[in-house]
């Protein structure tokens, strides 16, 4: 997808990613540019022996298994039949965002499938990688996205830092049904176009 | 889940529990600072301020409420065409038995549920129970709460009322192994570990809705642990029960609801989880429930409708001074807080909105920061009304109505207080009244009377000491912004009858700075006490009678704020059934002050350093609530002393929050408004200050009588009576006895 941005140049861009990068971090992920997948690949292998990818962002880019099997990981793509259990104890995953929000550091992830959502739902350490055009200023352009699919079945999560509760005495607490830890990826190297068709 | 028991016991069992109230307060406080800061951000974000964005997410939900039945449609059709099954129920017990019907045909044994309001609201738990299918609640503090037989006592925060230690308890009685309190992350983990299992077990899942976006059908659902998530995703078949009020035109729009809800509920500029679900996933069902349950009938009531903006951030709840005595469970029945108070008789009946209903005080907190800009106090008198009309409030209720409408009589009032006044001579001590100690100390009417000293009631009103020529020419200020005006005094019932010394200051300072005095012989109360107790009636005759007794077109200045409150802002619209009434009440508002605002802002603006002769003892103001959060005054005291007086002031902590008076609540709730005098007393203490000025008689009387008895050394003034220490030549306590 393309996003509802329109392009303002390399300076606005780069003012657009330092406020992601804030709100991004303040909301308690970690935040990285990366050049390409393989980058990513290589973050991911750092972090677990076992990585789970969405299988909507699998059938969109096949080669990120192999990238990481390069470096000596199990790959888990969650199948049709009991996905929940495919997942529960894989320490990493991967999932392609729809876009990134600046104003908010949120990731809006589409993710309509059973076997895509248990990702972003069961694993510890959530990836999600966005590329850099798909980076956009406000909440409504992430409103702008959502329109047109209004009517159809769908599943879309503007997801913001890691899964947290205050619900004892106000006290903040990271992980409760949701991942621990998130980290928000930025593609900015030419292959960023290639993860275009996946979301 | 166990029943709501009666407001009584729910009362009792609050005032009870001394966690409660400490807890509340921690929560309050910390809210406060985040929600303040979040909303900051935001505004320089947006270029635009808090009541500009609020305006504009209420326009928009009026203007759903305006074309309501499309709006419903368009989400139906849309949803319907995603896949989901879309049906509108009436009642609660329609709703009950369609969610059972269908989890008995699809042979379910377990629901897993998120956080849903309207859950609560139709008493689902109870049903499904009987039904032999337990729910399981999924969201922390509402599993909490079902592990404990509880209900939820706040809209956002479930579990608020319960402190660390009694949950490491429950959590070592029911999962049987040992919880530390101070290791809070372990029990948060626990929720993981003892629902993962459920979560995949469970056959049917149950969530709510945060916004119903009628362009696409779609279902805003929000949440901040990832329960929701699981428990709309994992099932075969998911549930939705919402209010039809959820309804939202757009996915624009609904993210200027994102905007302020997570802010105005957590303090978060928005929540972890933003989902937008359309239909349900491939392999499910999805049955919406959309509930009215009175709701119709309040979009039919204009008195109440914009209620239904509501969008359950819980804010109006944060900043409620008698929420943080006694939580939810007393104030408020299913819904909590100062909505509860308004949409109970809607959803629960009036017998159920009655009994939280005398714990509100009319201190307008929850209207400052409500997002949707909903005039919650405006409309809990109104409830107030159909309470008191239904007669359901109990003696207590009956005594204060006789009370209310013995003193509309202002001859009755006259000789009453006289009467008063001389039978309590031999207890009067310096304007307060010497209870016997055996009454005080212990025993039953300890905890009702014990906290808060008596005032005295002087012998003589103040209306005979400002007779013509009875005060003494005082000294006129070098300045005299009021030379040749005149200004009609009004006294306002409690200072004229109790404090006699207030006003008496007031129009000394009044003709300090020039203003040819007087008192006009027929004014009496403005009708405030008997409007903060839904007598309407009442209310309406006495505002007749202040602007009967005022109608000489002269300014009017007040030494009593809660009388510019009524006479400024409540008037016209408690009149509003009669246009020429609204004109009149309009003209008299117009010219209608109170002292800090005529001296400051009015035609009696003082020069700086006008009174800045005398003491310079540090001193602290308490700011009247309802000038603060109706009438918009900030921090005109604190100027005007440092400014005008040339006085240090140490600012005080929570200075706008209401001290505990609001009215009857002192009388009818003691309980109550000793807890928040408590809390305001405990501010004041750490400013170190030992002069608290203020500016509304009730107030006053209240705080003096709280702090004679509490044996604290703080002189309690009137920012009057300060000042008049300080004309030329005024000795250092002029005040009579
Ligand atoms: S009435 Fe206003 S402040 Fe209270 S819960 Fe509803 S939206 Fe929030």
């Amino acid at each position: 997808m393309s996003s509802a941005v329109t392009q303002t140049g390399a300076g606005a861009d780069g003012a657009q990613r330092t406020l992601l990068r804030t709100k991004v971090e303040a909301a308690a992920s970690t935040y990285q540019e990366v050049a390409g997948w393989e980058e990513v690949a290589a973050h991911a292998a750092s972090l677990g022996q076992r990585v789970a990818i969405a299988p909507s962002l699998h059938a969109a880019l096949p080669s990120l298994a192999a990238m990481l099997e390069g470096h000596g990981r199990t790959v888990v793509v969650p199948g049709e039949d009991d996905p929940a259990a495919d997942v529960a104890d894989v320490p990493v995953a991967i999932v392609a965002g729809a876009m990134a929000v600046a104003e908010t550091g949120s990731v809006l992830v589409s993710e309509h499938e059973l076997r895509d959502r248990v990702v972003t739902m069961l694993c510890q350490r959530l990836l999600q990688v966005v590329a850099a055009d798909d980076v956009v200023d406000r909440l409504e352009d992430a409103a702008a996205w959502l329109a047109p699919r209004g009517g159809q079945a769908g599943f879309a999560s503007l997801m913001t830092g890691p899964s947290r509760t205050a619900d004892i005495e106000r006290s903040l607490t990271i992980g409760v049904q949701g991942p621990d830890e998130v980290d928000v990826l930025v593609l900015t190297g030419a292959d960023a176009a290639a993860e275009e068709s996946t979301s | 889940m166990s029943e709501l028991r009666s407001f009584d016991e729910r009362y009792a069992t609050a005032l009870a529990d001394p966690d409660v109230r400490g807890g509340l307060t921690a929560f309050q406080r910390g809210w406060r600072d985040s929600r303040d800061a979040a909303i900051a951000d935001l505004e320089a974000q947006e270029g635009r301020s808090f009541d500009e964005l609020r305006a504009e997410l209420a326009a928009i939900k009026d203007g759903v409420l305006a074309d309501w039945e499309h709006h419903l449609d368009s989400f139906t059709d849309n949803a319907t065409a995603a896949g989901a099954e879309v049906v509108r129920v009436a009642t609660p017990g329609e709703a009950n038995a369609l969610i059972t019907a269908r989890m008995q045909a699809a042979g379910a044994d377990l629901m897993v549920k998120g956080k849903s309001m309207v859950s609560e609201e139709i008493g689902l738990n109870g049903h499904l129970e009987a039904a032999g299918i337990p729910p399981v609640e999924t969201d922390l503090g509402e599993w909490i709460l079902q592990l404990a037989a509880e209900t939820p006592s706040h809209l956002v925060m479930p579990a608020i009322h319960k402190r660390k230690e009694v949950i490491a308890e429950l959590f070592e009685r029911v999962l049987k192994r040992p919880f530390p309190p101070d290791d809070i992350d372990r029990m948060v983990k626990v929720a993981r570990t003892e629902l993962r299992e459920r979560f995949l077990a469970s056959s049917v899942g149950l969530s709510g809705a945060n916004a119903l976006i009628a362009e696409g059908g779609s279902i805003m659902l929000v949440c901040n642990e990832g329960n929701n998530r699981m428990s709309v995703a994992l099932p075969k078949l998911h549930v939705v029960t919402a209010g039809i009020e959820k309804l939202i035109p757009t996915y624009a729009d609904a993210m200027k609801q994102v905007r302020l809800l997570g802010r105005s509920a957590t303090g978060q500029p928005i929540t972890v989880y933003t989902n937008f679900l359309t239909g349900p996933r491939p392999g499910q069902e999805q049955l919406i429930i959309l509930l009215d349950n009175g709701r119709t009938a309040m979009a039919e009531d204009p008195d109440v409708a914009a209620a239904l903006r509501c969008i359950r951030c819980g804010a109006c709840a944060d900043v409620c001074p008698p929420y943080g005595v006694v939580g939810g469970h007393a104030f408020g029945h299913v819904y909590t807080g100062a909505i509860g108070l308004v949409n109970t008789s809607f959803h629960h009946g009036i017998e159920a909105a009655a009994g939280p209903q005398s714990l509100c005080v009319s201190c307008g907190a929850c209207a400052t920061v409500c997002p949707v800009d909903i005039p919650l106090p405006v409309q809990i008198l109104e409830v107030r009304e159909n309470v008191a009309r239904a007669g359901e409030a109990g003696n207590a209720g009956r005594v204060t109505r006789l009370a209310l409408r013995a003193f509309q009589h202002p001859r009755l009032v006259d000789l009453g207080m006289r009467a008063v006044g001389v039978a309590t001579t031999p207890v009067r001590r310096g304007g307060v009244t010497a209870l016997p100690s055996a009454l005080t100390a212990r025993g039953p009417l300890a905890e009702r009377i014990g906290w808060r000293t008596p005032p005295a009631v002087p012998p003589r009103p103040a209306r005979d000491t400002l007779r013509r020529g009875r005060l003494e020419e005082p000294p006129r200020l070098a300045d005299q912004p009021l030379a040749g005006r005149k200004v009609q005094l009004f006294l306002q019932c409690v200072s004229d009858r109790m404090a006699p010394d207030i006003p008496i200051a007031a129009a000394k300072l009044l003709r300090a700075a020039g203003a040819q005095v007087t008192v006009p012989r027929d004014q009496h109360c403005c009708g405030l006490p008997a409007y903060d107790s839904g007598e309407q009636d009442t209310a309406k005759s006495m505002v007749r009678q202040t602007m009967e007794a005022l109608a000489d077109g002269a300014d009017v200045v007040t030494p009593a704020s809660s009388c510019l409150a009524m006479l400024g802002h409540d008037a016209p619209y408690l009149l509003r059934d009669d246009l020429a009434e609204v004109e009149r009440a309009q003209e008299l508002a117009g010219r209608t002050y109170d002292l800090i605002s005529y001296l400051t802002s009015g035609p009696g603006r003082l020069p700086a350093g006008s009174l800045d002769d005398g003491d310079r003892t540090p001193v602290t103001v308490h700011r009247f609530c309802q000038a603060s959060n109706t009438l918009g005054r900030t921090d005109a005291i604190e100027a005007f002393l440092r400014d005008v007086a040339g006085v240090p002031v140490v600012p005080l902590p929570e200075a706008s929050e209401c001290c505990g008076f609001g009215g009857s609540t002192s009388v009818r709730n003691p309980e109550l408004s000793a807890g928040i005098l408590d809390r305001k007393l405990g501010c004041v203490d750490q400013t170190a200050s030992s002069v608290l000025i203020t500016d509304n008689p009730g107030c006053i009387l209240h705080l003096r009588g709280g702090v004679h008895a509490s044996g604290r050394e703080v002189e309690v003034l009137h920012l009057a009576e300060y000042l008049v220490r300080r004309l030329p030549g005024a000795t250092a306590s002029p005040q009579e006895r």
